[in-house]
């Protein structure tokens, strides 16, 4: 099978990785107006109590700001995945030009595993501060995520990988 | 380090430019030039072999070793940006 190249598993991988980002900027895009919307509907407090919502908020009047900052969370969520995914595509980038222990890829591998262990924490903010403020809705999801963390702990391993091919790379740059 | 690598001496000697030594061995200028100010690394066989024998002399003759301090400082010399 080939590494590189059109049929190769890299160029699959490519594929999916640019269809993931704009997919991504899409659902942003969406997640934003949404928030935007649920904002400003939330000053009309009339209105928002027409519309039918399936919720565990007692409250009507806290239905809007709730459901503002639940599609702002999401949108910082996504926001999140967007960097790993661009920094994805980047590393990806020096794969397909025959460079992968480019010494930038340690940086970016870095920050890709700080931004997941940012969204994991992110997340358990977000339901810690919901289970506090809507303690009648229902709390499911703000448990401990050991794939997650486990995910971050490969990522960091991968980096010293790369850190460590960078060195190599540099060295072989100096052997004549 | 304390490899000293003596190229343009012997190059001097032989009355031999850079560029006419590359064009032989089929190493770049550039890569002579980092071999010459003592830049290099790391040095193949295939490349003492080639230099000695355009050269006509011995690899002790290239490269010598004088005992001193050891500078080990430029090994963490990359830079891991990207971030």
């Amino acid at each position: 099978m080939r590494t590189l190249g059109p049929g190769s598993v890299s160029s699959f991988l490519k594929i999916i990785l640019d269809v993931t980002w704009f997919v991504l900027w899409v659902v942003i895009g969406a997640l934003a107006l949404a928030a935007l919307a649920a904002l400003l509907l939330s000053f009309n407090t009339e209105l928002i109590s027409k519309i039918e919502l399936e919720t565990d908020i007692g409250d009507r009047r806290l239905l809007g700001p709730a459901l503002a900052s639940a599609l702002l969370a999401g949108a910082l969520y996504m926001g999140g995945v967007l960097l790993i995914v661009g920094n994805l595509r980047l590393i990806f980038k020096t794969l397909t030009a025959g460079d992968p222990f480019h010494p930038d890829n340690v940086g970016r591998l870095r920050l890709v595993g700080l931004i997941l262990a940012g969204l994991e924490l992110g997340r358990w903010a977000f339901w810690g501060v919901a289970a506090l403020l809507l303690p009648k809705v229902d709390q499911d999801g703000g448990g401990l995520n050991l794939t997650t963390w486990f995910s971050v702990m490969v990522v960091f391993v991968l980096a010293e990988v790369f850190r460590e091919g960078a060195r190599l790379r540099q060295e072989a740059e100096l052997t004549i | 380090m304390a490899i000293l690598v003596r190229l343009d001496r012997v190059l001097l000697e032989r009355r031999m430019s850079l560029t006419e030594l590359a064009d032989r061995v089929g190493v770049t200028i550039a890569n002579l030039s980092i071999l010459k100010t003592g830049k290099a690394r790391a040095i193949r066989f295939s490349t003492l072999d080639a230099l000695c024998r355009e050269l006509g002399c011995q690899p002790g003759e290239i490269i010598s070793f004088e005992p001193g301090p050891v500078d080990f400082a430029d090994e963490d010399e990359v830079e891991y940006g990207g971030a």
